[in-house]
């Protein structure tokens, strides 16, 4: 079921979510920093021990972190990467990068949204606002070309971008996979439009009526998306708007550096209580 | 030059470095402007509310979170809280305000910066060379784009030092240049492509200020920064009513 086009329910476990993602994939994650990431389906990478995986997201914090910390990332392309919420640098993330552990494309956050767009309009290249005066063009290799219909001015382009796979966290979904998100989208829908393949964890199902009376607030239609996994509290330790904020006292554990923080903080998650995970 | 004025011993109570440099930050704010803060932004996201609540002058705030003029309840302490959009009539989000800044209808961008040269240029990448690094820093974010393409960017650092404000950037992430930058002890403004000092903390000297900068300083027409009105005083209490921000911020002058 590569594609989404069967209405059939799509409802898996996030056990089975999870192993889609073959080792060495290049998957977006969904959300900002703290707030409404893929965090369980993120742990549960780890738990399957997934290795070789490429990060792609333009605000990453916690996720791209606990990646690294496990060792489950062979590159990263990043617009700007901190925990936040006066927590600072991402810590394991920072040393992975410092230590050559993984490759890192550094963008800014708009290039390597236009690397996405390019990839979701189905052309090789897209231009991108700004950048003039920046060293990041060249780190990456980018071209700098004039605008062809002669305005005299240059513009930088950037590559195409097409993750295998784009995992986002929403607070409901239907049964068919229509994914609702309340508050700001982030970055989900244009990585929606750019990945190959759309998996979602969700807070809850919601009921057929209730995306048919406001289809607007849909923001990925049920025929993109593969597999759904219904997972409550599935963004924690961040904030999933408008159920839960951010749990700060989790994230404070998980910044400690004790050897056996990793498996502590993977043994609190709410995926592991009662049975929603298998 | 002229010797500096001496320090006129203020009336009103100290004026904190964090105080400091979020009232100066939010004095960039001009009327009919539309200003943003972003993510990882703690002290922008305040000046954007301090204005709102200080100021009797109409502007549009707009940030990360999607907010159009939100109305929270408290300052959150992630700058891309949900909190930031509430009660706002429209989500207006990531795509939508780079969208904005790009075709140049940002009037004013705050953004982070760890080091800042002369002209304004800031690196929010990397200590070291880029590809054997010291410290990996957050890395591109608005910086590339948004500093050439916003009508006016400002920034802060809690330090002000030789190694953040720099002759030489190890690594220029953002190119373009700010308009404004807040220190603990200094407010700089760009003119005629570089930055010099606009007015200094009272605490200090222009001599301290010229010190501590990295690259050449041009102090002519400088004076010591107004002292916080009441209504800034009263603003930044409601939104740091226990001193969390002013603790985390770990500022000294």
């Amino acid at each position: 079921m590569a594609d989404g086009t069967d209405t059939a329910s799509k409802i898996v476990s996030l056990r089975e979510l999870a192993a889609l993602v073959p080792d060495g994939a290049s998957v977006a994650l969904g959300g900002s920093f703290l707030h409404r990431g893929p965090f369980a389906f993120v742990r549960e990478l780890i738990r399957q021990r997934r290795i070789g995986l490429e990060i792609v997201k333009q605000s990453p914090g916690y996720d791209l972190d606990v990646l690294c910390r496990a060792g489950a990332v062979a590159k990263a392309y990043t617009g700007i990467v901190a925990m936040e919420g006066n927590f600072g640098l991402a810590p394991w993330y920072r040393r992975a990068v410092e230590r050559k552990e993984i490759e890192l494309e550094e963008n800014a956050c708009y290039s390597l949204t236009s690397r996405l767009r390019a990839a979701a309009y189905g052309v090789p290249f897209q231009p991108v606002a700004g950048l003039h005066g920046s060293d990041i063009p060249a780190l990456n290799g980018w071209k700098e070309i004039p605008d062809p219909y002669g305005s005299g001015r240059s513009v930088w382009v950037v590559p195409a971008l097409s993750p295998d796979f784009a995992v986002l966290h929403a607070p409901e979904v239907s049964e068919h996979g229509d994914v609702r998100i309340l508050g700001t989208p982030h970055w989900d829908r244009i990585m929606s439009r750019a990945a190959k393949r759309v998996l979602v964890v969700a807070e809850r199902i919601a009921p057929m009526e209730s995306f048919r009376e406001h289809p607007e607030k849909t923001l990925v239609p049920h025929f993109m998306v593969e597999a759904v996994a219904v997972q409550p509290q599935g963004a924690w330790p961040g904030s999933c708007h408008p159920d839960y904020a951010i749990d700060y006292p989790a994230v404070e554990h998980y910044m400690s550096e004790a050897e056996s923080t990793l498996q502590a903080h993977l043994e609190r998650a709410p995926e592991l209580r009662g049975s929603s995970r298998d | 030059m002229t010797e500096p004025l001496k320090t006129q011993p203020l009336k009103t109570e100290p004026w904190s470095p964090f105080s400091y440099i979020v009232t100066n930050l939010a004095r960039f704010v001009e009327p009919g402007d539309v200003a943003f803060s972003g993510v990882n932004s703690s002290m922008a996201m305040l000046a954007c509310l301090l204005a709102k609540r200080a100021y009797d002058f109409p502007f549009t705030y707009i940030n990360v979170a999607g907010g159009v003029d939100p109305e929270p309840r408290y300052a959150p302490l992630s700058s891309s809280d949900p909190e930031l959009a509430r009660e706002s009539a429209s989500i207006f989000a990531n795509e939508d305000f780079y969208d904005l800044c790009a075709r140049g209808r940002m009037d004013l961008c705050f953004l982070g910066a760890a080091q800042i040269d002369a002209q304004g240029r800031t690196n929010v990448s990397v200590i070291g060379d880029w590809h054997e690094p010291k410290v990996r820093l957050p890395g591109g974010g608005g910086a590339a784009v948004m500093l050439p393409t916003a009508r006016r960017s400002c920034t802060w650092r809690t330090e002000h030092s030789t190694r953040t404000l720099v002759d030489r950037l190890d690594f220029i992430t953002g190119g373009g240049g700010m308009y404004g930058v807040v220190t603990p002890i200094a407010v700089l403004v760009k003119r005629d492509g570089r930055l010099r000092l606009d007015s200094w903390h009272p605490d200090v000297t222009v001599d301290e200020v010229v010190d501590r900068t990295g690259f050449e300083l041009d102090t002519s027409g400088a004076a010591p920064t107004r002292p916080p009105t009441e209504a800034e005083r009263a603003a930044l209490a409601s939104l740091d009513p226990d001193g969390t921000f002013e603790r985390d911020a770990k500022i000294r002058g």
